[in-house]
């Protein structure tokens, strides 16, 4: 999944050490989502876009584009 | 150029680069067990045989186990000092995660070294005592067993919940999957080769370690690559 993760700490100039601190993950963890390895799970999804401060959706892409959210 | 790219530090990408160094400190310092493992068993046959004087042959033997063991530790102590240099300092989760594997990595080789070396396990050779099942004394059966059997799921449950991240549980889980298939799927497969003849009789130890193994590396390759 596409994620605005790095331009978001990029912006807040942190390393990826201190994110992962933050979010109380792993460095490795912090580099496989930004590198769309890996999918965080919902509760650190929130985590992400509270300390952010933005909606989970802005953040994250599931890159479905061929209808509406609200599957009509 | 835009700001957020202007913006993004040195060190982006720098755990991607820290996991295969991590990695390789690992596999690395697994080989120099195995590779303490294999000069033990070396001299264990040696021993079982009458400990004559050691030969060309076997001094060729040892200098290459010496060789390869002094090249892993090279380049732990390389990799080890590039992660330092960079100053890339690690998450209070990956320090208890490091400072775990490194013990129970050194406790797990002192261990080794030891039974082996002092013959405790039994008196046949040590690849012997692994896989077929050689007889051990009761009183170390019985302290094999607890800590296989009670201290290390105990400990296993603590990593489980306290030490380790989703990623890494993920990881974890991704590489049982592939060792539970490679089980179901090998196991039988061994089996009905050898009540056809065409395999040797399938040994539950080697089956244990190769479960193992695919758990490990799938592990490492998911959580580092």
């Amino acid at each position: 999944m596409k994620n605005q993760l790095k331009i978001l700490r990029a912006m807040r100039d942190w390393s990826q050490a201190e994110l992962g601190e933050q979010l109380d993950v792993s460095r490795q963890a912090v580099n496989a989502i930004e590198t769309g390895k890996y999918d965080p799970s919902l509760p650190l999804a929130f985590k992400i876009a509270r300390l952010f401060g933005r909606p989970i959706e802005e953040i994250f892409d599931d890159e479905f584009n061929g209808g509406s959210h609200d599957g009509q | 150029m835009n700001l957020t790219e202007a913006a993004m530090t040195d060190n982006d990408g720098m755990g991607q680069s820290h996991g295969r160094r991590i990695m390789w400190i690992i596999l690395a310092s697994l080989g120099i067990v195995m590779l303490a493992g294999a000069i033990m068993g070396f001299l264990s046959e040696r021993r079982a045989q009458g400990d004559g004087p050691l030969g060309t042959g076997g001094i060729l033997v040892m200098l290459v186990f010496v060789a390869l063991i002094a090249s892993l530790a090279f380049s732990i102590w390389v990799n080890g000092r590039k992660i330092k240099s960079s100053g890339e300092p690690l998450t209070k989760k990956e320090r208890l995660n490091r400072n775990i594997l490194i013990g129970s990595i050194s406790i797990g080789a002192a261990f080794g070294i030891f039974f082996v070396a002092t013959g405790t396990l039994s008196t046949s050779s040590s690849t012997a005592v692994v896989f077929e099942g050689a007889t051990l004394q009761p009183a170390l059966a019985l302290f094999l067993a607890f800590v296989w059997g009670v201290a290390m799921p105990a400990f296993s449950w603590f990593w489980h919940k306290r030490v380790i991240d989703e990623q890494e549980a993920s990881a974890s889980r991704d590489g049982g999957y592939y060792a539970a298939y490679a089980f179901l799927v090998g196991t039988p497969t061994w089996w009905v080769l050898w009540r056809g003849g065409l395999a040797p009789e399938p040994n539950g130890v080697a089956i244990f370690m190769l479960f193992s193994l695919i758990w490990s590396a799938v592990w490492l390759w998911k959580k580092y690559c």
